[in-house]
């Protein structure tokens, strides 16, 4: 896809998004007609208007070189690193902090190439005992998970 | 076998003893958290706190851990104290009218038979205030000028103790205000010292100050006496306009806590209650105490749930 | 005098200290807040004393302030809004190897607002606070546009005008999911109680810069060598660059005024005095591109706000923002109400506290110089281990400020999506500027609407408004024409 056709397209999905926004302001209850609802209105007509001319000036330019977009760089280590905070997040409720990130900070540094496992070790306890310090000591903020503490 | 029947059942009860590890001999084991639905630092939080400092002064074992879930109006807070284990190591401080208004709106995912109702600590006596060099100077007047429609009135956001005392106003005189939702008490109180609407509903705390410097005047409470602090300022009742609202705040339990913790906990509540220190810490934060037992809160809950749904179904938000 | 004794007393001198520092580290976070911080801390404070506690909140406070221009400096990963200004200007800085010379800038124009605005709420706070009360929702409406014109000044040659409002609005459209404060109605909320308060900025904050930041770097195709060159400079210390100080006063100037002002001070302080030094500059083809006019405007205007902030906060009980708020609650906790009373009844502990601010400002700087040359260093921490270990603390940080998962996923969220709109040339601060004035001009619009029965005249009616309006069309007229004629140009040659 090049970044021409993927620009259009984000443009198209702005104007439907500005339609919908202005029709779904029809429903706003009672007081709201008079104050939310004529915010709202006008932020969909900004939004759709200037989305317009953008597409207007992006189809009446001569299409360009066909520029590929190079969303991502290394796929591999970009998607990695997505997924990596996924499950982070997924184990956050059950397993709290500590453990997810005593595994995830080490795995991801190894796949972004990074082998002294001195270093590693070392960034890991530090991370893991300045989270301990600051957040559960200083601050008190209750984080979820088994109470290792 | 003469492994009797007797010593059978006797082997039972000990496993139901050991498999149910809150029993009141050793309660509490471990903390026992206070769910507190608005944020730290704030006025209900510091309920909270001050109670369980005196709490642990007067109670060995007993250690309490304040966690605040704020946020979309102490929904999440309660929705949590409902959801809790009923082991008497969760308990909540809820606070009304936002408790029932929940209910009353059909968001709640809970009802007040969810809850163990220990008691209430605290009120906030609602107000009418209006700027100082307002000519509106009792409730009297308050309604005649609000008959064109266009007297901008200032509440406490939609469905708060505010707007239900403004909306009970409105019905009782048969007339309606220009209502101006603000975000909180701060928003009020600069927009009455700052002279940009002509009334406004809210707590005694939030003017107290503010009305013994002569910034605003408060010309009515809608409680059913006069309030000490403020002995000069006339009730609703006394003017003749039987409007009535405070903001309460009690502490309750999940549903379902075993009778002999449950028994302690309210032992707990009344004795701190009726310390001199919390007294004394409360005040200093005014914080206006207002004790009513478990029966007495339940009670006026469910008139306040009563109340509430009728302003609703006749104005819903 | 004797106030002054008090502040020199060696456990007053250690509050403070632990304070400022404890709010520098914890504004360099993503996702710690001043707010956060001090919320979490005002009941730790209840069984201090409460001259000692107040020093430590107000330190805190200060400290958390400038310590969000670090990492928005070395790493474009502001560690509060108030920042976004201060990393657009100062991490092309730090790439250019002049980070030890951006961070000295932040620290000393954060000072210079700092004091500045302290002094004023020494001296003037009844007399400011009086006049800031003529101030109404209309009015706030319109300082939540100053702040938005900010996005025209975002735009730059490069990136188009168009898109960083489609950006702007975007932002400001993301902003009203939630509950409608006018009918108490949900809007967009699909049912889930987690989008009942609408979506917070820090996770989209947290998101839009420090991770997109990483997930860059990790999927970085040159392999991740660090210029030894570029190092090398940092190393050396730059002169203050000459006129300097002049940006400073502008930020200072404004960031008083607007922090005495109800509303989320700090953003559009820094963004309003950012935008304001770069109409003033000379050079307005640097901005953008490390401007240092723009990294002492924007922090000298974010530090402006705290003694602007305590201004109504101590006086009326009106507290500037939310950090303020979370300080009021100190002070009510223990028995001081926000008033006349805290300047006579309670003068003993009022004063040694506002003098503390001062010392504050001082721990910070000295502080913020000592350890610049170190700081500068964090570009030699190899990309593999930086980014697992930032990427952790954007999951604790949006974790923490709700103390929610669904922040998390939304941070996430925000990350991958926003990657897309950067790609395609759209600016991600005017959406986190769009997202954080939506609500405030919202708010302050529909107010000015019920105030002003239904009528738009009251945003042009007062005195205020109308020279505020003088200024928003100051601010925008002249990019606006600018922007204008680079588009006819552009138009011309397509034609040919």
């Amino acid at each position: 896809m090049t970044r021409e056709l993927l620009d259009r397209i984000v443009l198209g999905g702005f104007i439907v998004l500005a339609v919908l926004l202005y029709l779904s302001t029809a429903s706003y209850p009672g007081i709201a007609q008079k104050t939310s609802a004529l915010y709202v209105r006008f932020l969909a007509v900004s939004f759709g208007g200037l989305s317009a001319v953008q597409l207007l000036f992006s189809l009446r330019k001569p299409s360009g070189s066909g520029e590929p977009l190079d969303l991502f760089g290394r796929a591999s280590r970009f998607f990695g690193l997505m997924v990596g905070l996924i499950i982070f997040a997924v184990l956050f409720e059950s397993l709290g902090f500590f453990i997810p990130a005593a595994v995830f900070i080490p795995l991801i540094a190894v796949m972004l190439g990074y082998r002294n496992p001195a270093v590693i070790a070392l960034s890991t306890g530090g991370v893991l005992l300045a989270v301990y310090l600051i957040f559960v000591q200083l601050l008190s903020v209750n984080l979820p998970g088994p109470n290792l503490f | 076998m003469k492994l009797t029947k007797r010593s059978f059942v006797a082997g039972l009860a000990l496993l139901a003893v050991m498999g149910a590890p809150a029993i009141a001999q050793d309660y509490p084991t471990k903390p026992i958290e206070i769910i507190v639905p608005s944020s730290a630092g704030g006025s209900t939080d510091t309920t909270a706190r001050i109670f369980a400092e005196v709490a642990e002064s007067k109670f060995d074992g007993f250690k309490f851990v304040v966690n605040n879930i704020d946020g979309s109006g102490g929904q999440k807070g309660f929705e949590a104290i409902s959801r809790a284990a009923p082991d008497g190591y969760t308990i909540g401080l809820v606070f009304t009218p936002q408790l029932v208004a929940h209910i009353a709106s059909g968001r709640a995912k809970y009802t007040l038979d969810n809850f163990h109702v220990m008691g209430n600590t605290a009120d906030a006596p609602e107000i009418v205030v209006v700027p100082k060099d307002s000519k509106i100077k009792t409730l009297a007047d308050l309604a005649e000028a609000a008959k064109g429609g266009d007297l901008t009135v200032a509440v406490n956001g939609i469905g708060s103790d505010d707007f239900l005392a403004a909306k009970a106003f409105e019905a009782l005189v048969g007339v309606t205000f220009n209502l101006l939702p603000t975000k909180g008490s701060t928003e009020q109180k600069a927009a009455i010292l700052g002279g940009h609407v002509d009334a406004s509903f809210m707590n005694l705390s939030q003017m107290e100050a503010q009305h013994k410097a002569g910034d605003a005047t408060i010309i009515a409470i809608l409680t059913d006496k006069r309030n000490d602090l403020v002995p000069d300022v006339p009730t609703g009742v006394e003017g003749g306009y039987d409007v009535q609202m405070r903001a309460t705040r009690g502490f309750v339990a999940p549903a379902g806590v075993p009778a002999d913790i449950q028994t302690k906990l309210d032992e707990v509540f009344a004795a701190v209650m009726a310390d001199a220190t919390f007294q004394d810490k409360a005040k200093a934060s005014s914080i206006y105490l207002l004790e009513m037992n478990g029966p007495d809160y339940t009670a006026y809950l469910q008139k306040l749930q009563a109340d509430t749904q009728k302003v609703f179904d006749a104005a819903p938000w | 005098m004797e106030y002054l004794a008090v502040v020199f007393a060696p456990h007053s001198l250690l509050s403070i200290i632990i304070g400022t520092i404890a709010g520098v580290v914890i504004g360099a976070m993503p996702g710690l807040t001043a707010t956060m911080a001090v919320g979490l801390l005002v009941p730790f404070t209840y069984t201090m004393d409460p001259v000692l506690g107040l020093m430590l909140l107000g330190g805190i406070y200060s400290g958390a302030m400038y310590g969000g221009s670090i990492p928005a400096i070395l790493l474009n990963t502001p560690g509060t809004p108030a920042a976004v200004a201060t990393a657009i200007e100062g991490y092309p800085m730090s790439r250019q190897g002049r980070g030890r010379l951006a961070l000295k800038i932040s620290v000393i124009a954060s000072f210079v607002g700092g004091m500045f605005s302290v002094l004023i709420l020494l001296m003037f706070a009844p007399f400011l606070a009086k006049q800031a009360l003529h101030f109404g929702p209309a009015e706030t409406f319109l300082l939540a546009l100053m702040g938005l014109a900010g996005i025209v000044s975002i735009a730059d040659e490069e990136t188009s005008l168009l898109k960083a409002l489609l950006a702007g609005v975007l932002g400001m459209i993301i902003a009203i999911v939630g509950t409608d404060s006018m009918s108490g109605s949900l809007r967009y909320t699909m049912g889930s109680i987690e989008l009942i308060d609408g979506i917070d900025f820090m996770p989209a904050l947290i998101g839009l810069f420090s991770m997109i930041q990483m997930l860059e770097i990790a999927g970085q195709r040159e392999s991740m060598q660090i210029d030894a060159s570029v190092l090398k400079q940092a190393q050396k210390s730059e002169p203050m660059p000459k006129g300097i100080w002049k940006y400073m006063a502008l930020g200072s100037g404004t960031g008083t005024v607007v922090g005495i002002l109800p509303g989320e001070g700090a953003t559009i302080a820094a963004f309003l005095s950012y935008n304001f030094s770069k109409r003033l500059s000379k050079t307005k083809a640097m901005f953008g591109k490390g401007a240092p006019e723009g990294i002492a405007a924007a922090e000298s205007g974010n530090n402006g706000c705290v003694g602007g902030s305590l201004v109504p906060t101590l006086t009326l009980g009106i507290p500037g923002n939310s950090v303020a708020a979370a300080l009021m609650g100190a002070f009510i906790i223990h028995g001081m109400i926000p008033g006349p009373d805290l300047f006579a009844v309670h003068a003993d502990k009022t004063y040694p506290f506002i003098y503390s601010l001062f010392i504050a400002n001082i721990v910070f700087l000295i502080t913020g110089i000592s350890v610049a040359p170190y700081l500068a260093r964090i570009a030699l921490i190899p990309p593999a281990i930086m980014v697992p270990v930032i990427s952790a603390f954007a999951i604790l940080g949006s974790y923490s400020l709700k103390q929610s998962v669904f922040d998390v996923y939304l941070m996430i969220g925000f990350a991958f999506f926003g990657l897309f709109l950067k790609k395609l040339g759209y600016s991600l601060e005017a959406l986190i500027l769009g997202l954080i004035l939506g609500p405030i001009a919202e708010h302050g619009f529909s107010q000015g609407m019920i105030i002003g029965k239904g009528s738009p005249w009251i945003f042009f009616a007062s005195p205020i408004a109308k020279v505020m309006w003088v200024i928003i069309i100051l601010l925008l007229l002249p990019p606006l024409i600018a922007h204008g004629k680079r588009m006819l140009r552009g138009a011309a040659r397509v034609d040919r």
